[in-house]
């Protein structure tokens, strides 16, 4: 996997951790409904020794140890709100990285011509 | 994978936390209500939520059909009303007095539906953050090309 690749499936597990962000926000009155997140760390790891041809299978989990409410739902607030900044910065980021390959390519090529 | 459905998610909070606000707006606006179309006092109305599937089935494909399994909207599946029965109060000469001069009026705790309304304001606000969040991060992801 080159660097490229990397930064993009970066960016497409910031995209998918900031729509379960927003499903647990969305489904913070929802009675019965239990946080999901994704391991961003596990997962990065995963995609980097899968093979191109393998289908990427995310694994979703309920998060655990969250205070449940009386009506089922575990949905904490602040966690939610954290978890949004975090991903927010860390999608900037990887934009960032990924602008500065393009620009590093887009600089050889004119440096050949 | 495509952060447009993630904004659709967040609309349908904005939608079910607004109808929610209504509701509990529309309790306390007639907490005193003695007469309705259906006869009798006016009755409590409740909002049930619950999860609704992000429909974005244009974008087909494995991780959004992944995404679609567990990220989810919200929406008002129901309103229901409070079976609570009504408070009688003696009040003779009220028109709507029964013949032992008893009104019935809606058992509505104006407290109650206001702690409500500030939990429906909180989740609507909150809401927007995360469309906000979303929009930066689409917008961001435009100057790739720049």
């Amino acid at each position: 996997m080159n660097r490229m690749e990397q930064l993009c499936e970066y960016l497409d597990l910031a995209a998918f951790r900031q729509r379960l962000i927003a499903s647990n926000l969305a489904n913070v009155d929802t009675p019965g409904y239990r946080t999901r997140d994704i391991n961003f760390e596990s997962e990065m790891r995963r995609a980097e020794n899968r093979l191109e041809a393998e289908t990427p299978a995310l694994r979703v989990f309920e998060v655990q140890g969250l205070i449940e409410r009386p009506d089922g739902n575990n949905v904490n607030l602040e966690r939610e709100s954290l978890l949004l900044a975090q991903t927010q910065l860390q999608f900037r980021m990887g934009v960032e990285l990924l602008r500065q390959e393009f620009q590093r390519i887009t600089a050889a090529v004119k440096e050949g011509s | 994978m495509n952060l447009m459905g993630v904004l659709e998610i967040s609309g349908s909070a904005l939608t079910s936390e607004r109808q929610r606000a209504e509701i509990l707006a529309s309790n306390l606006a007639n907490a005193q209500t003695t007469r309705t179309a259906k006869g009798g006092p006016y009755q409590r109305q409740l909002v049930v939520f619950g999860t609704r599937r992000a429909g974005s089935a244009r974008f087909a494909g494995i991780l959004s059909g992944l995404s679609n399994r567990y990220a989810q909207g919200v929406e008002v599946m129901r309103v229901v009303p409070d079976p609570t029965p009504p408070v009688q109060r003696y009040e003779p000469a009220h028109p709507d007095a029964d013949s032992q001069g008893y009104v019935a009026y809606p058992s509505i705790n104006p407290i109650e539906e206001m702690v409500n309304l500030m939990g429906a304001a909180r989740a609507y606000e909150l809401n927007v953050a995360a469309a906000q969040a979303t929009k930066s991060m689409i917008s961001a992801s435009l100057e790739i090309l720049s």
